[in-house]
């Protein structure tokens, strides 16, 4: 019999015997010496050893079991003696056999085990070999593939993620066996159950499909399975358990590379966005005025804090010889990137139309630029709340205009302050402006603040708003000091209201006072 | 911040609840953008009674839908805004861009005359 057609029980005695024959020849000996003709060794009715060597047929007067964990797995087997001292020592010596048969097992077991570890161990090694320098996601599913199908020893491999923003992305290793629409359903499957998907089909099963076997084990990245690698047609065999155990290991090194590989990308697109805002936030700063024109009659003073890194608030003065000093003050709607664009847009355009329009009043002002800015307004779906200021020094006049502009307080040095009130609707909001001109006498240490919500609308602790009530005796109780003075006194005033709080809105100012 | 409704006749009536801000925002504009593709032509109330804030963002995201509503030949008016929410509507002159009623009824009643 070939040693290959072997049972499993019968090729461990046969490896006990082979590694221990000069004792089985010693005990052979003592068969003979105490008058056995022959001794031999049987597993599933086949004859593993006998001595002495060359005896073919043994008519067995005496056997006794070999047993491995309860069971019997062969036989020892004399002949020529027969008797009831003879056959417990067959007994013993089978027991014996059976001890040196079990060693033999659990030797095998562990070896076995050590085996797995060391290929568990070579994988995690190849794989982050084969990683190591592949920076994009593509590359690094093909690795993972190819690693897969070499070190499990199969036709094909795949693996797919599914990224943040909802796409997925497969990768096959050597060629596409699978649709994607099954691979995704696979990994809808490994995802609902947290655990592995095997199949092996049989061949009536498989002759169409051409898949004879599938092992799918699923991803964790950052603590969720988005992906999964799967494994087709285990080369001459079906997938077994050491099979699942290996992919297991590939699975949670490939899903700590990935990680690694998603939040590099991310913090590197982090990183591309944050010298974008940098460079975004300097070119705003540019545009807002950062010295203050001398304007005869008035003492002024203005600045801006947008809440994110770049913000939708402006401010502007134009001062020519040829023109009445004019100011504004707008507020697009939103934050960030995107007001921050249309801001830019508006303050163009409010200064181009303040330059060269021939009389440029506030309302001429706020009315061209509406018609200018309205169908970009309505593209993004915006506005902009705009109030523009112009003082004429010869008769001490101020004219305004207020496009849905608050909060705007006029302090006259004498009297107690008003608000004054938009008649126009925002920019952006209606085909045609609806502000008109206004005028009041603006005389010595007359004060007129200009803000954005941002500063009226600051909340504190308790949720409550800074509001109008509040602003206009703080106005009324700083009116005596100078414009920089009234600015860092509001400005402290309400940065102490919301303490603590983030500043949730752009803030700007513009404080005007009559010397 | 919660979005409920109701029909009244050809008109459809959304009710928010709570804060109408640019957190809130996008959610009530998906809603508005729905029912003007689907609605012709799209009239639609927008009642404030239980809204206790309205940011910028609310306020530009009602201001767009209000030019598309009448684009399409419809529109968006607005219904039972609690004083706080008013005051911002007429320091932002906003109440001369959109149709405001006291009662939902009112501005249903305005649409069918």
């Amino acid at each position: 019999m070939s040693k290959a057609k072997l049972s499993p029980e019968a090729r461990m005695i046969s490896t006990v015997i082979s590694g221990q024959r000069s004792q089985f020849r010693s005990l052979a000996d003592a068969w003979q010496t105490a008058g056995a003709t022959s001794l031999s060794v049987w597993a599933n009715g086949a004859r593993l050893a006998a001595w002495p060597k060359g005896v073919i047929d043994i008519t067995p007067s005496m056997s006794a079991p070999i047993r491995i964990n309860g069971e019997d797995v062969g036989e020892l087997v004399v002949d020529g003696v027969g008797n009831p001292a003879a056959e417990k020592a067959l007994i013993a010596n089978a027991g014996f056999i059976s001890r040196l048969a079990r060693m033999e097992n659990e030797l095998n077991g562990m070896t076995e085990r050590l085996i797995d570890t060391q290929d568990q161990l070579l994988a995690v090694y190849g794989l982050t070999e084969a990683t190591r320098n592949h920076l994009e996601l593509d590359d690094l599913l093909t690795q993972v593939a190819k690693i897969a199908t070499e070190l499990v020893s199969c036709e094909a491999a795949f693996v797919l993620i599914q990224q943040p923003d909802g796409t997925s992305k497969v990768e096959h290793y050597p060629e596409v066996k699978l649709d994607d629409e099954l691979i995704q359903s696979c990994l809808t499957k490994v995802a609902d159950t947290s655990e592995y998907l095997l199949l092996n089909l049989t061949e009536t099963e498989y002759s169409r499909a051409g898949l004879r076997g599938l092992l799918v084990h699923p991803v964790v990245i950052r603590d969720q399975i988005t992906a999964a690698i799967g494994l087709i047609n285990k080369k001459d065999a079906e997938f077994e358990f050491p099979d699942i155990k290996l992919l297991k290991v590939i699975a949670e090194h490939a899903g700590s590379r990935m990680e690694h590989l998603i939040l590099f990308q991310e913090s590197i697109e982090q990183s591309k966005l944050q010298v974008e805002a940098d460079l975004a936030k300097r070119v705003q700063l540019r545009l807002l005025p950062t010295k203050f024109p001398e304007v005869e009659g008035l003492d002024l003073w203005a600045g801006s804090e947008p809440a994110s890194q770049v913000g939708g608030d402006y401010y502007a003065f134009v001062d020519r010889p040829d023109r009445p000093f004019t100011f504004c003050v707008g507020d697009v709607s939103g934050k960030g990137m995107p007001a921050a664009l249309l801001m830019a847009m508006s303050r163009t355009v409010m200064r181009t139309k303040t330059t060269v329009d021939p009389t440029p009043t506030p309302e001429v002002i706020l009315d061209d630029c509406n018609s200018e800015l309205y169908d970009d307004f309505t593209e993004v779906s915006m506005f902009a709340t705009v109030f523009v200021g112009q003082y004429h020094h010869e008769e001490r006049r101020l004219m305004y205009a207020n496009a849905g502009h608050s909060p705007v307080v006029f302090c006259p040095y004498d009297g107690e302050p008003v608000l004054f009130e938009a008649d126009g609707t925002a920019i952006g909001v209606l085909p045609t402006s609806l502000a008109e001109d206004q005028e009041v006498i603006f005389r010595k240490d007359d004060v007129l603040v200009v803000m954005t919500d941002g500063f009226s609308e600051a909340s504190n602790h308790d949720d409550e708003l800074f509001g109008y009530d509040r602003l206009l005796k703080v106005v009324k109780m700083l009116s005596k000091k100078s414009a920089k003075g009234i600015f860092d006194g509001l400005y402290e005033t309400i940065k102490n209201f919301s303490a603590g709080r983030p500043q949730d809105d752009d803030q700007t100012m513009i404080v005007i006072k009559g010397v | 911040m919660e979005i409920k409704s109701h029909e009244a006749g050809d008109i459809i009536v959304m009710e928010l609840e709570g804060r109408f801000d640019a957190y809130s925002a996008p959610k009530a504009n998906e809603w508005l953008e729905e029912v003007m593709t689907n609605r012709k032509p799209p009239n639609v109330i927008v009642n404030l009674e239980n809204v206790v804030f309205v940011d910028s963002t609310a306020l530009a995201t009602l201001v767009q839908a209000m030019k598309r509503c009448r684009q399409l030949d419809g529109d968006l008016r607005l219904s039972n805004l609690k004083q706080p929410v008013r005051m911002i509507f007429e320091l932002t002159r906003l109440d001369r861009a959109f149709e405001i009623f006291n009662l939902e009824e009112e501005a249903v009643g305005a649409f069918t005359a």
